[in-house]
């Protein structure tokens, strides 16, 4: 049985008809990559499982428990974590604080933050310092970490090179390797190499629907079959 | 011709020089002082629940200067009821302190049944649809209470003299401290409004609760997305927003110069309005900030004008003309920030 699976999945921004249906499965322990241009759906796939956009049409199952309908928050305590595009840290919270806030159980958060800061030591020297006081790394850094302590065994990871230095996104691809140890993934990336590199399997999204999927060990990064929807 | 016109001018000025060196008298000085940080903690206390509200919810609540009126009456009511002729100062303080625990429940319990009745089902909405709710709540509860005084024969325009009759004599007198004058109530005001401080910061920097409502201000949804319910968050700040607002009624029951009165309902909004916007709308330090400007402006006109200056609004003007330039200057307040509310 699949650990996520979606059907027929549809999503409106308004009246404007954004998910056409898709079918994704994801399984326990895998890395699952969504790929396709700006704009067809991919980040709108993630807000669709944790109901920050409610789907209007199909079903969303975790562990076989339909989704659709419960709240953001009560999605969240069922396993799945999010790390969203452009990191959305509390600015005005400390990074200790922004870690705190990410663990269930407040008699875990020794423990969660000697976690984080043991995986990102960098982290430790500014753990007082205002997450907006960060550099672009350090805040991916910490998205990932406030993704990670949260016991979750599903992790949404949208876009975590964007905007990064290749320098850092060597090290987010060694974090997210780390955690696909023990962690399932279902990753949005637009670093097509990247994707191909971390997941076991990708889908194609175009226009709100999947068009190609696959293992990714049968394709290469320049392959003719998902350049042709990844192209402008 | 102009040289009566120079004369008056020079009488002006040696009037306005004698003014200043007596207000910078030690004595003037110290006493003005204290009666400003006694305003301070007042608008504190009245402005400390709006500002929580927004800061997490974005909700403009025109109802709170109504909730603050009801706390005044309920908090007069209790009192009333148990300070007797014969019961000493430091009971009475007990039985205000008494008055002060049950206000906050009774108006906390009615504001979560607000935030959850009323207020849930319009999140979505334009923020207009909460300002008319809200506006609906306060001319709702206004006449409610004035039918309720008016019953039991009480005026409900002026203040409430038998709740301000309440108040210990420790409080109604004045003290001297190296010739400073300091008025009991003042004094009592300060403490108090301290105390408030310390709880709220306390509770928003010590507790989780306090880290998620710091968390839900930026971003709601980032929040709901790690498992916390921010809707019932969202409900506790808005219980915790309208028993403060009640317990400062309590506190301006025995001030003179409020009472608990109907009008009192806009009386408190308007200058809660003035310290959130000043300090920055939803940031908890810019109100205590702006409370001490706003507090200290009041007290300092108020000298002038009872002992130079003959218009009675000096100290309105003032603090509207702070409120002005503070717009032009930073519209997002001292410690605002461009974007608030995470929904």
């Amino acid at each position: 049985m699949s650990l996520l699976s979606l059907s027929n999945v549809h999503t409106y921004y308004g009246e404007s008809h954004v998910l056409e249906g898709i079918d994704i499965d994801v399984h326990e322990g895998e890395v699952v990559a969504l790929i396709g241009r700006n704009g067809v759906g991919k980040t709108t796939t993630l807000r669709s499982v944790l109901q920050l956009t409610q789907p209007r049409d199909g079903s969303i199952t975790y562990r076989g428990e339909e989704l659709v309908g419960l709240g953001t928050h009560e999605v969240a305590q069922r396993g799945l974590g999010w790390i969203p595009e452009e990191r959305r840290m509390f600015g005005q919270l400390t990074v200790e604080e922004n870690i705190r806030v990410a663990v269930p159980d407040a008699g875990d958060e020794a423990a969660a933050l000697d976690q984080a800061f043991e995986t990102f030591p960098d982290l430790e020297s500014r753990r007082d310092a205002d997450a907006s006081d960060l550099s672009g790394g350090q805040q991916q850094m910490l998205a990932l970490a406030r993704g990670l302590v949260g016991e979750n065994d599903l992790l949404l990871v949208d876009e975590p090179s964007e905007g990064l230095a290749p320098l850092i996104v060597d090290a987010v691809a060694d974090a997210l390797n780390a955690a696909a140890e023990h962690t399932t993934i279902l990753l949005v990336e637009q670093n097509l190499p990247l994707a191909l590199d971390l997941a076991d399997r990708f889908y194609v999204i175009d226009h709100g629907t999947v068009v190609d999927s696959g293992d990714t060990s049968d394709v290469t990064a320049d392959d003719d079959r998902l350049r042709r929807y990844l192209s402008a | 011709m102009n040289g009566l016109v120079l004369l008056g001018d020079a009488l002006v000025l040696s009037g306005f020089v004698d003014a200043l060196v007596d207000f910078l008298g030690p004595s003037n000085l110290g006493t003005v002082l204290l009666d400003g940080l006694a305003k301070a903690a007042l608008y504190v206390m009245i402005a400390s629940g709006l500002t929580l509200v927004f800061g997490l919810m974005g909700v403009l609540n025109f109802a709170h200067g109504s909730l603050t009126m009801v706390g005044a009456y309920l908090g007069g009511l209790l009192l009333v009821l148990t300070a007797g002729t014969a019961t000493g100062g430091v009971t009475r303080i007990l039985l205000f302190l008494l008055a002060v625990v049950t206000v906050f429940a009774i108006l906390a319990a009615v504001g979560g049944l607000l935030e959850v009745g009323l207020i849930r089902p319009i999140y979505d909405r334009p923020p207009l649809y909460q300002i008319l709710l809200t506006f609906g709540v306060t001319l709702a509860l206004d006449e409610f209470v004035r039918i309720v005084v008016s019953f039991y024969g009480i005026q409900p325009i002026s203040e409430w003299q038998a709740a301000l009759a309440t108040k210990p004599a420790a409080l109604s007198q004045s003290y001297a401290f190296a010739g400073v004058s300091a008025r009991g109530l003042a004094l009592f005001q300060i403490l108090f409004g301290v105390a408030t401080i310390v709880a709220i910061w306390a509770f928003l920097t010590k507790t989780r609760y306090g880290l998620f409502v710091r968390a839900g201000s930026e971003d709601g949804e980032m929040l709901a997305a790690l498992g916390v319910d921010v809707q019932r968050v969202f409900t506790l700040v808005f219980a915790l927003g309208t028993g403060i607002a009640g317990v400062a009624g309590v506190l301006l029951a025995w001030d003179p110069s409020w009472g608990a009165s109907v009008p009192l309902a806009a009386e408190t909004l308007l200058p809660a309005f003035v310290v959130v916007i000043i300090g920055g709308l939803g940031t908890f330090r810019g109100t205590v900030v702006a409370a001490g400007i706003v507090g200290m402006t009041d007290a300092t006109m108020t000298w002038w004008f009872q002992n130079f200056v003959d218009f009675t609004g000096l100290p309105e003007m003032t603090i509207f003309l702070i409120l002005v330039l503070t717009l032009v200057w930073r519209p997002q307040g001292l410690y605002g920030v461009s974007e608030v509310g995470g929904h």
